[in-house]
């Protein structure tokens, strides 16, 4: 029989420019996430999945959860294996736990993931990059670095729907207000529209503050089935509903759309029908701003306002607190940063914390909400539909 | 003293940019060999007609292995372009042009543009494949020897 699963805590370590290695901040993330949960301890965790993509590329270190399980102090009975889907590798983390958890097969996983991406010399983590598209086809082109390809997605956007360089700016002007929520995130600082409208081109028309950082950390998270969850804490539980992960192409010459994200619908549809949920019954969404277009394209392909009019949408007012649906209330990844693996994570935490109602800043009376990676150049979207009703 | 100088010298294929492209480690390698020749190529399938892009040795519409070499446009159009001034990885020179370029309609694809200064290329210019020499690798060869393979890549010149 299939069983409820509730994520139950989680924590997260400093992330930015960290004067640490991995496995300090695994080791940070997993002590915040037990103490985010008094009545259980290291010993009752039987999983460990642990969400990590360049840990051979800048730590030379494969074969890393039983590494993560040794420092953490788990001894994992049912899993413990790494998974990668690169900026979406900690949601991919959190769906494989989902699904041995309702199946049975584990009773309490941990899913921990991050990255340290800082190394010695700056050149490593830039040239690293050309592997994460199609190595061969698109990364011998030049591109891996995503602002490029970002950059013609806003231009495209533009052209078609009359999208501007303002709207953008009020993405990060949002996100970077909202990071304050956030201690442990990368940037503590709100800026002005001016002040990102000023800010010098990293790849015209995106600029510094439409661009997430390069960021060192790590997040942890614990997912229950529920009779366990029951046992282990006395806050409001947080069920996972539905998710959906999904993919229509990897190299760019195979994208259906620039400015429409097949795969985010597919992916976004999956999780909504499985929750039993629409687009408007979502409170609170974590999304996936690694630039200030894409929280516009998402705003749109996850059907919380009309195709072409996610620039209105934020401009409105629409996607921040008060709006219809509070998106990147935790400062997202223009404020939190972006270690890959950490992310999905980090969105998890937040989501967890706004519906148990002990968010920083809480969005009242949410009880239903998302959080959504893509990963590549747009080619994988993963999507999780968290509620306070199952 | 013991480090990292060990690697002097080393070739590491984790660090290298291009793609393999000896008939020794993959086998599409006729693309490679096409390119040489200034042909741009790819796979159709000879059963279900699919063709596709990159090259495959599997059809991956209907799975067969029956596939047949064709030459694609080399002459293209912009749709879209970024031009990187800063930041552009180790290996490539400022600023480094991307263009989002139609193939005559028959393939779309995210390509570098060579000799082209920031703000020239637009929307709608037409720009051609060319065909550019790439550092060998050196592979280990009997009682050891190194032997070269040769390289070539393609990128794309603005038509002017």
């Amino acid at each position: 029989m299939e069983r409820n699963v509730c994520i139950i805590g989680g924590g997260m370590s400093h992330w930015g420019v960290r004067q640490a290695s991995a496995r300090d901040m695994f080791q940070e993330a997993g002590k915040a996430c037990f103490n985010d949960i008094p009545g259980l301890s290291n010993k009752d965790v039987d999983g460990l999945i642990v969400a990590s993509a360049f840990t051979e590329r800048s730590c030379f270190q494969t074969h890393l959860a039983p590494l993560v399980a040794e420092y953490l102090g788990i001894k994992p009975k049912n899993i413990c294996a790494r998974v990668e889907l690169l900026c979406a590798s900690g949601s991919s983390g959190i769906i494989l736990a989902y699904g041995l958890i309702k199946s049975g097969i584990a009773d309490v996983v941990m899913i921990t993931g991050g990255e340290k991406l800082f190394t010695p010399q700056k050149w490593e983590v830039f040239y690293s990059e050309l592997g994460t598209g199609d190595h061969d086809w698109d990364g011998s082109q030049g591109l891996g670095l995503p602002p490029p390809f970002f950059s013609m997605v806003a231009q495209r956007h533009m052209k078609l729907y009359g999208t501007t360089e303002e709207q953008l700016a009020m993405v990060s002007v949002k996100n970077r207000r909202n990071g304050l929520n956030n201690p442990k995130g990368q940037f503590q600082k709100a800026i002005t529209l001016e002040e990102a409208l000023n800010a010098k081109h990293v790849v015209a028309p995106l600029k510094l503050f439409d661009c997430c950082p390069v960021t060192d950390g790590a997040s942890a998270v614990i997912l229950a089935c529920e009779e366990k969850a029951k046992e282990y804490t006395d806050k409001p539980l947080v069920y996972i509903k539905g998710v959906g992960q999904a993919t229509v192409n990897n190299m760019s010459a195979n994208m259906p759309s620039m400015t429409t994200w097949e795969a985010l619908k597919i992916a976004g549809n999956q999780a909504y029908s499985k929750a039993g949920v629409k687009p408007s019954d979502i409170d609170v969404a974590q999304t996936h701003d690694c630039f200030t277009i894409s929280e516009i394209i998402e705003s749109e392909d996850l059907g919380f306002c009309e195709k072409g009019e996610g620039g209105l949408f934020v401009q409105e007012g629409r996607s921040d607190y008060g709006g219809d649906v509070a998106i990147n209330t935790d400062g997202g990844l223009l404020s939190c940063g972006h270690p890959f693996g950490g992310t999905g994570i980090r969105q998890g935490i937040e989501i967890m914390k706004q519906l148990r109602g002990d968010a920083a800043r809480q969005v009242e009376g949410a009880r239903t909400g998302l959080t959504h990676n893509l990963s590549g150049l747009s080619a994988a979207h993963t999507v999780l539909v968290y509620g306070r009703d199952i | 003293m013991e480090g990292i100088s060990i690697l002097n010298g080393k070739y590491a294929v984790s660090m290298d940019m291009y793609p393999l492209q000896d008939k020794n480690y993959n086998m599409v390698y006729k693309f490679y060999d096409n390119l040489k020749e200034g042909r741009f190529t790819t796979t159709k399938c000879t059963d279900c007609g699919a063709r596709s892009f990159p090259p495959r040795i599997i059809c991956p519409e209907c799975l067969s292995e029956n596939m047949e070499w064709v030459d694609l446009p080399s002459e293209g159009t912009v749709l879209v372009v970024a031009e990187q001034e800063a930041g552009v990885p180790l290996g490539f020179q400022a600023p480094l042009i991307h263009a989002h370029v139609d193939l005559g309609g028959e393939l779309t694809y995210l390509g570098r543009v060579q000799n082209c200064k920031a703000g020239e290329l637009k929307e709608g210019d037409k720009v051609k494949l060319v065909v550019i020499p790439i550092e060998p690798v050196p592979a280990d060869g009997k009682k050891g020897a190194v032997i070269q393979h040769e390289r070539v890549f393609f990128v794309f010149e603005k038509v002017k």
